[in-house]
């Protein structure tokens, strides 16, 4: 009885205890808060990251031997295998393609271009042929009409592409309805029709244009968008230079700095064409049914099941060693890693305000075992064992970890939860920004509190608040009651 | 009572009472730097039940010391010390703990209150040390009044509340008293109890303490440099170099 009451009687006559208090208050509240944030930023940033990006991406070597066949230009084959796999809601094929923005015929524009030095990669940008079956989907409908009109029935028909239209778009929109986002919404069904082709022999195909690139250029929808880029010719064994002009129909915005500056989405045949057919596809899109559960397994899987049909090559490509068949998260692995690490990185930075911490409370029960050497004395007189004396300043301890500690989870979890209101708060009264919302694409700060991790951080600062109580205590049990006694 | 001899023992000893205490070949040395000091050459002494003993001697003579070997605060080189028939060196430190705590009460000179307590609290510390958390909290208010009543027959009544900075030496001395008597032991240790007070206050306090032993029948043993308390004793030891060498 004596341990708990006396304990806390000490705790609350000693002001100096304040500090240990408060020491874990700050490292316990810091670490939920930062730790919150970060894992919001990671999750916030898998999303973004991610873009457009399917669960699973397959690579082809495409000309490369594999199984004693050579791995087709064409991703027919390659498709039907993976999509008589149970596991696959949809896959479809892409073909991704470096190209530059040319513009010869707006000098005004091509001048910005060039003499725009510190942004120079704005020349340079992805070109990304895609495939949305606006025709199909909007011929399910009428022929289910036309059926029912007949008294027949007919069945939804899956269509096996990666996304369809609408789904594509809103991929690209991100999760923020009710944003206007967008400068120029396109038409869903089909993104990449042409409003006009005045004084041209051939409609020129319609592209998607990322919205910070568009509006750094200055464009406007309907506007030629001239595209440069250089193709294999076989016939002259040599690299050529293609030009061709596009038009504008449309901007996406995925909230990725890179993929908004740099990539231009259009129908991947007209990619495929304005590439002379030297290529039809680059990587195959894969849609799994459940990613979490089946997504690491299935790339396994994969990776054996089509190295042995010879529609991938077997073992590991030329590419820093990746595979031909990758999950998402390995494909943009490093950037999601260099985030986990920095968050690792700030849990163990901020640990070391929770061993500071632990270093206030040895002091202050260090000096307090050296005041309290009568108090020793005459408990053992009155009839304390050692370890009891151990156990009442350990719970000294116990207190300033249970003050402290849930001071500082509510405090931090509030925070956590209220960081943007926080922030703009700080903002506004000391006039300086402190999350400049335009660097990061969010228009928020992300937090996302989780409960185990704020019971392993208060559960970490117990320990540590009763590991380093644990050597005062035990040299107060150590100490001869007489000698105490004797103490004035 | 009638005052005795320091070194006469009774002239008519009493009915064989139980013996409380008891202890033999009680020896004691401490090392200080390289030189081993001894400081009790194998004490015997007895302490009956309801007997007030004063153990006198100059400064030096090893009294302090052999109080502590009897309240098994400090352990004896060699020697046995027995309280109510358990030899309370030779049992388990924890055991050892319990038998201070319930079988004897320390009144010692310097009062040694915890600051940080009230008077009752103080009055209160033996018996939240012998009980655990469960029981304590269920005697809660019996303990209170318990403690409330002792301290208002020491004349407390108002100072219950009061931390020992706020109360005078004699107030100190009196919640001490209490304390030692709270848990009702068979045998209270007091080392010099009016040492450090003034003469007045002084009797006053040492008055009340041989009143309760007197009340209580306790076995007693007061340590005392002062001839006129240690008259007021029914037995008087004397010792010499850490030897008994009168009374014993």
């Amino acid at each position: 009885m004596y341990r708990s009451f006396l304990s806390w009687r000490y705790l609350v006559s000693r002001p100096t205890n304040l500090i240990g208090i408060c020491g874990i208050l700050v490292g316990v509240g810091a670490l939920i808060l930062i730790l919150s944030i970060m894992t919001g930023f990671l999750e916030e940033s898998r999303r973004t990251v991610r873009g457009t990006l399917s669960d699973v991406i397959v690579n082809p070597l495409q000309g490369e031997s594999a199984n004693g066949r050579t791995i087709s230009a064409h991703p027919g084959e390659l498709l039907t295998a993976l999509r008589a796999d149970e596991r696959v809601a949809a896959a479809t094929a892409q073909l991704a393609w470096a190209g530059v923005i040319t513009q010869r015929d707006d000098p005004e524009m091509f001048q910005r271009i060039l003499a725009d030095q510190n942004n120079s990669q704005l020349l340079g940008a992805q070109i990304v042929g895609i495939d949305v079956r606006g025709l199909e989907r909007l011929a399910q409908p009428a022929f289910a009409a036309l059926a029912r009109s007949m008294g027949g029935f007919w069945p939804a028909q899956p269509i096996q592409d990666e996304l369809d239209a609408s789904a594509f778009l809103y991929s690209l929109q991100g999760d923020e309805p009710g944003e206007p986002w967008t400068v120029a919404a396109p038409n869903p069904l089909f993104p990449f029709a042409s409003l006009k082709s005045a004084g041209s022999a051939r409609p020129k195909a319609g592209v998607l244009i990322g919205e910070q690139l568009f509006n750094q250029l200055r464009m406007r929808v309907g506007q030629e968008l001239e595209l440069g880029t250089v193709v294999w010719d076989p016939a002259r064994d040599d690299w050529q230079m293609n030009n061709r002009k596009f038009v504008i129909t449309g901007t996406f915005r995925t909230r990725d700095n890179e993929t908004d500056n740099g990539r231009i989405y259009l129908d991947r045949r007209e990619l495929a064409d304005f590439l002379g057919q030297s290529r039809r596809y680059t990587q195959v899109l894969v849609s799994l049914k459940d990613y979490e559960r089946d997504g690491a397994r299935f790339t396994l899987d994969m990776r054996k099941e089509l190295a042995e049909r010879g529609l991938i090559a077997a073992g590991e490509d030329h590419f820093g060693g990746r595979q031909e068949v990758r999950t998402w998260e390995e494909f943009r692995g490093n950037l999601l890693g260099a985030i986990e690490n920095e968050r690792v990185l700030m849990g163990i930075m901020l640990s070391l305000v929770l061993v500071v911490a632990g270093f206030t409370i040895f002091a202050i029960l260090s000096m307090m075992v050296t005041e309290k050497r009568r108090d020793v004395g005459i408990l053992s007189a009155l009839g304390a064992t050692p370890r009891g004396i151990q156990q009442l300043f350990l719970m000294i301890a116990f207190w300033d970890a249970l003050v402290g500690g849930v001071l500082g989870a509510v405090i931090g979890t509030w925070g956590a939860l209220e960081i943007d209101a926080i922030e703009r708060w700080l903002s506004r009264t000391f006039g300086v920004q402190i999350f400049d919302r335009k660097v990061y694409l969010f228009d928020h700060i992300p937090s996302v509190v989780q409960p185990l991790w704020v019971g392993t951080i208060v559960l970490g600062a117990f320990v540590c608040a009763l590991l380093f109580a644990a050597i005062p205590a035990w040299r107060a049990a150590r100490l001869d009651p007489l000698e105490a006694l004797r103490y004035e | 009572m009638e005052p005795r001899s320091r070194t006469s023992p009774r002239s008519s000893p009493p009915a064989p009472a139980e013996v409380v205490l008891a202890a033999r070949g009680i020896t004691k040395s401490y090392e200080i730097g390289e030189r081993r000091l001894e400081i009790l050459h194998g004490v015997d002494l007895e302490l009956h039940a309801g007997e007030l003993l004063a153990l006198v001697g100059s400064s030096g003579a090893g009294k302090s010391t052999l109080l502590h070997c009897l309240g098994l605060l400090d352990r004896p080189d060699r020697g046995t010390v027995e309280l109510l028939g358990v030899s309370g060196w030779d049992v388990p430190l924890v055991e050892r703990a319990r038998v201070r705590n319930a079988q004897v009460g320390f009144v010692f000179q310097f009062y040694h209150l915890l600051p940080e307590l009230t008077a009752l609290e103080n009055v209160l510390l033996p018996a939240m040390i012998g009980e655990s958390r469960l029981t304590f909290t269920g005697k809660k208010k019996e303990h209170r009044e318990r403690g409330a009543a002792l301290l208002e027959r020491f004349g407390l009544a108002e100072r219950m509340t009061h931390r020992p900075s706020q109360l005078s030496g004699g107030e100190r001395q009196r919640v001490a008293m209490a304390r030692a008597l709270y848990l009702d032991p068979p045998l209270l240790l007091a080392d010099e109890p009016t040492g450090n007070l003034d003469s007045a206050t002084g009797a006053a306090v040492l008055e009340l303490l041989l009143e309760e032993q007197r009340r209580r029948r306790l076995s007693m043993i007061l340590v005392t440099h002062d001839e006129k308390i240690a008259q007021k004793c029914e037995r008087v030891v004397s010792m010499k170099d850490g030897r008994i060498v009168g009374g014993g």
